[in-house]
């Protein structure tokens, strides 16, 4: 159990693909512990990545329910390993930010509702469909899998230069 | 560092960006912010420099020369210290939209009220849009709301607006998320 320092871009990790974890990868629990410890930490961000931690395995941590705009449309504390989104619909386009590029916004477009397969903690394979803001979130973390910041999605750049409320 | 605001307009055409930008690395200037879009016919360019030494208009000599000989308008303006740094904006951000058909006053009523209000506009684009018989005018702006003004404040005075200037008005809330 830690809380792990957040890595900031450039380090080169956030531009990294991360590889799929094995079946027989005995510390995925405690690296997800980590990810949640890290994640409330953080004023309890709504996510946390692998490799924003500086560790290069498909492992994320999610949990919207705890902020006003995921609090209604939720599935509580998720923890994904090896995740891959299967279904994607619909259109959404939030203004967001990154732990690991502060003080910069962007308006991302993403899909409004996907459906998602992955482990969890336990091992056990699981299909959720997520929608809104967690959609979102999940969306956005995945991305950090494939060496994606919200910076390669970014659709508008002009109203971008506003520190994030805290 | 010193700070400088540097302004270019002029009739569009390819390479505008590259000769200013040239002038600047020649000279050593790091630019900081920056914004540049086409308006009408015309390239718009307004950029924060920072150079290490130089202190004022003088510092920079004839190095604009070339862009005033190609019809390039340059003004530069030295920042006092602190003058670069945007401030910490706290508040509830807003996106309005104001369209309808063309007519004067669009923008300084809808931006009047908003000032009264002390609502800080932060970005706005306007454009003249449709045809020449029917022009319709666009503007959109996003502004951070004081303490004690909600996004439903704006809505309301913006629907009073509306009936008043006879244009179509729609005001949203942006929420950025840290994700």
């Amino acid at each position: 159990m830690a809380v792990r320092e957040i890595r900031i871009y450039p380090d080169p990790i956030l531009k990294e693909v991360c590889a799929e974890v094995e079946a027989d990868d005995h510390e995925v629990d405690a690296l997800i512990q980590d990810l949640v410890d890290t994640m409330i930490d953080a004023g309890h961000s709504v996510g946390v990545a692998a490799p924003q931690i500086g560790v290069c395995k498909r492992v994320v941590v999610v949990d919207v329910s705890n902020s006003k705009l995921g609090r209604e449309n939720n599935h509580g504390l998720l923890t994904m390993v090896n995740p891959e989104i299967i279904r994607r619909e619909g259109n959404k386009t939030m203004r967001e930010g990154c732990m690991s590029v502060p003080d910069y916004t962007g308006n991302v477009d993403r899909a409004e509702s996907i459906v998602v397969q992955f482990n969890d903690r336990d091992g056990n394979r699981q299909v959720i469909n997520a929608s809104d803001f967690e959609a979102v979130a999940i969306q956005h973390e995945l991305d950090h899998l494939d060496g994606l910041l919200f910076l390669d999605r970014v659709s508008s750049l002009k109203t971008d230069i506003f520190r994030r409320k805290k | 560092m010193n700070h400088f605001a540097l302004t270019i307009i002029g009739r569009d055409r390819p390479g505008i960006v590259s000769q200013v930008t040239e002038i600047l690395f020649n000279h050593g200037c790091n630019i900081a912010d920056s914004s540049c879009s086409i308006l009408g016919g015309q390239f718009a360019m307004i950029l924060i420099l920072a150079h290490p030494e130089y202190t004022g208009r003088e510092s920079f000599g004839d190095a604009f020369a070339p862009l005033e000989e190609v019809e390039l308008s340059v003004f530069l303006r030295t920042l006092k210290p602190g003058g670069e740094t945007h401030p910490d904006i706290e508040g509830e951000i807003c996106m309005i939209s104001v369209y309808g058909s063309d007519k004067p006053g669009i923008v300084y009523q809808v931006t009047k009220e908003l000032g009264e209000r002390k609502v800080n506009i932060t970005d706005l684009n306007t454009k003249l849009v449709g045809s020449a018989d029917k022009p319709v005018y666009v503007m959109m702006l996003e502004a951070v709301l004081p303490a004690g003004t909600s996004v439903e404040d704006i809505e309301q005075m913006m629907k009073h607006l509306k009936q008043e200037l006879q244009v179509d008005i729609s005001v949203r809330a942006i929420t950025p998320v840290e994700l």
